[in-house]
């Protein structure tokens, strides 16, 4: 029981460091739909690092690394270039998924490194999730730099009367926010499943996504999602150990899948929306053109 | 920027013919297969000998040739499932989802009918075929309109909607045809029982007959959004859906429609590469990658620019891609994924050359006056 717990809180690590980048980066107003693509690519290279060097540090690096970039090329394509940023972020998951499955495919297999120890059985990265997300929740909520951020997500032109940068606070945000995912994307590929298959992000980087709207775009309701998420996802992988022999182990693998699909519906009702109060940015997924 | 005596400048584009929508298409395209080429040198491979393998093999070998027929028709299926929604404003991601399901579908029917005893109920062939082909798009509908409708009443997010739905039927279909499942083939192998050799349609001119759907399709389409009151009605929601609603258009009835049309679609597709294309007549064990290339009909919709007729050479150009990829990866020598790779490098490549759709560069030739000044400064 406290070994399912514990798998459970590592697999729910993933989702929040995940979503946490993309909460940034929505909170400055620039909507990245290509999680999956930067987790993959995150999750991939650092592997391939690590495997090669025998060094866990320059994987998580690379992974880091690699993740940047990809939230700056997402930046260019939506902040310099001011295209739609669904676009760009379906190019960056179809690239990432595509380019990953050609790139990992010789070192399909286990990594083979001793495991990255645990403590309590937990493994570090969890405590690195709840610290990370007690950052975010400060530096937004509580920083005059979160302020300028939170502004430029909800009303540019106003921000950019009184002095912010517009195009400097989201570049900062998209690239952070990429390297969040590049980080859980090589969270996932070096500690939680050290072994390379293709496409082995498997949707969690669009539950991520998902996430981020159930959350109301606040750090510490997203953490509390994630550890739903997380367990629901071990829960599917393993059903034996809490309800043996209740469905076929292909419907439980559904399941994820199936509750997001709740959880979204239930966030949209008026009844939830009026107790919690929706706090969408307003200018969520528009490019900012500045006028004259 | 400046070179030489000419100045170059950005100008937002305040129309765009469909010749310049071409060119610019053309260029991406290009543009991708020149980049794509640095995957071939880093493979050690002469970029120039890989291209003309994979067209070769895809365009004229007769070995080549019919899988790559096979590959565009399926493809074009998919870009419609892709565009239809698109016209509205809103991304179909989930083809997958809706063809696994439609497959299920059209399976359920020979389910229905006893597999193989259906000859003794003296149901023809055909009637069977023709069951088969409404379950596939009804299947596809079902999930579909779950989307569409999710859209049009609750305003979810029609990505993570689809893409959940396709985790699901991803899964729904393993629940069928494995581990005792309705549909299990009775040797196991993980895949589905065979259809029978009556109801394998056969070929004319060693093409499926889904050619003339997915043909019919595209006319039906084109004149659907040029010429109708519904295609119209589309494209205003697609534009501004708020304003749309003020003209009384209806905000639930546009997402379901288009998903209910797209869903049809890729039904349609999964009953094409299932149950009509020679040598598989199965739900294969790897139906997961019949998925993925669905995802092919994403760049060949935006390629295209949504226009029905345009994704025609663009799909058959793609099928020959990813047939071209998969055939050389074998004969170079090179690791598994090399379609995938380009389907990746294609769509980034697209995303680039979407400014060049809104902006044009103009060339400003810069007064002589000016350069004088300039000297005797």
């Amino acid at each position: 029981m406290w070994e399912f717990f514990v798998r459970s809180l590592d697999a729910s690590t993933i989702f929040t460091i995940a979503a946490l980048g993309e909460l940034i980066g929505q909170r400055s107003g620039v909507l990245n739909v290509g999680i999956e693509g930067v987790m993959l690519f995150g999750a991939t290279l650092g592997f391939i690092t690590a495997k090669t060097t025998g060094n866990y540090l320059l994987g998580f690096l690379v992974g880091i690394a690699i993740g940047g970039l990809l939230g700056l090329l997402h930046g260019f394509f939506s902040i310099t270039l001011g295209g739609d940023q669904v676009v760009s972020g379906m190019g960056i998951w179809i690239l990432g998924f595509g380019l990953t499955t050609y790139i990992g495919s010789i070192f399909t297999g286990p990594l083979g490194m001793e495991r990255i120890p645990a403590t309590l059985g937990l493994s570090p990265f969890f405590f690195l999730g709840i610290a990370l997300t007690a950052i975010t929740w400060f530096v937004l909520s509580r920083t005059s730099l979160g302020l300028m951020i939170r502004s430029v997500g909800e009303n540019p032109t106003v921000a950019e009367v009184s002095g912010v940068n517009i195009a400097k606070t989201r570049y900062l945000c998209v690239i952070s926010a990429g390297m969040l995912m590049g980080l859980a994307g090589a969270i996932f590929s070096l500690d939680y499943n050290p072994v390379w298959s293709y496409n082995f992000i498997s949707g969690r980087g669009f539950i991520a996504l998902a996430l981020v709207f159930f959350s109301m775009w606040n750090p510490l309701i997203l953490i509390g999602g994630s550890i739903l998420f997380g367990t629901l996802w071990q829960l599917s992988l393993n059903p034996q150990m809490l309800l043996p022999g209740v469905m076929s182990r292909y419907i439980w693998r559904t399941v994820p899948f199936g509750i997001t699909l709740g959880a979204l519906l239930l966030m949209s009702t008026k009844w939830f929306r009026t107790k919690w109060g929706a706090a969408t940015p307003e200018a969520l997924g528009q490019p900012y053109v500045k006028e004259g | 920027m400046r070179l030489g005596d000419v100045e170059y400048k950005l100008q937002k584009r305040v129309s765009l013919s469909g010749m310049q929508a071409a060119t610019i298409s053309i260029l991406a395209i290009i543009s991708a297969l020149a980049l794509f080429s640095l995957i071939f040198i880093l493979a050690r491979i002469n970029p120039l000998i890989a291209y003309r393998e994979i067209f070769s093999y895809a365009f004229v070998s007769s070995y080549g040739l019919p899988l790559t027929i096979n590959r565009f028709i399926f493809i074009l299926l998919c870009t419609f499932a892709f565009i239809i929604p698109f016209k509205a404003g809103l991304w179909n991601i989930g083809m997958a989802g809706q063809l696994y399901v439609g497959t299920l579908a059209a399976y359920a029917v020979l389910y229905a009918f006893g597999v193989n005893e259906f000859q003794s109920l003296r149901v023809s062939p055909q009637l069977i075929i023709l069951f088969m082909l409404i379950a596939a798009a009804l299947g596809g509908i079902v999930v579909g309109s779950i989307a569409g409708f999710l859209k049009g009443k609750f305003n979810l997010n029609e990505i993570v909607v689809t893409m959940m739905l396709n985790f699901i039927a991803f899964w729904v279909v393993s629940f069928m045809i494995k581990e005792g499942g309705l549909f299990m083939n009775p040797g196991g192998r993980g895949e589905s029982f065979e259809l029978p050799a009556s109801l394998q349609p056969g070929l004319i001119m060693g093409v499926p007959f889904t050619i003339f759907i997915v043909l019919g399709a595209a006319l039906l389409l084109h004149f659907m959004f040029a010429r109708t009151k519904i295609g119209y009605k589309i494209r205003a929601y697609g534009h501004n859906p708020t304003a749309a609603e003020y003209a009384g258009i209806s905000p639930l009835l546009i997402p379901l429609l288009v998903f209910v049309m797209g869903g049809a679609l890729a039904g349609l597709a999964g009953y094409h590469y299932f149950a009509a294309v020679p040598g598989v007549y199965k739900i294969a064990r790897t139906y997961g990658y019949f998925g993925d290339l669905a995802f092919y009909g994403i760049i060949c919709g935006l390629i295209s620019q949504g226009n029905a007729i345009a994704t025609i050479p663009v799909a058959l150009l793609f099928g020959g891609l990813s047939i071209g990829g998969r055939f050389i990866q074998g004969k170079l020598g090179m690791s598994f994924g090399v379609d995938f790779a380009l389907l990746g490098v294609l769509m980034i490549t697209l995303v680039a050359f979407q400014f060049f759709y809104r902006y044009r560069i103009v060339r400003v030739k810069t007064r002589k006056e000016s350069m004088d000044v300039g000297v005797l400064r």
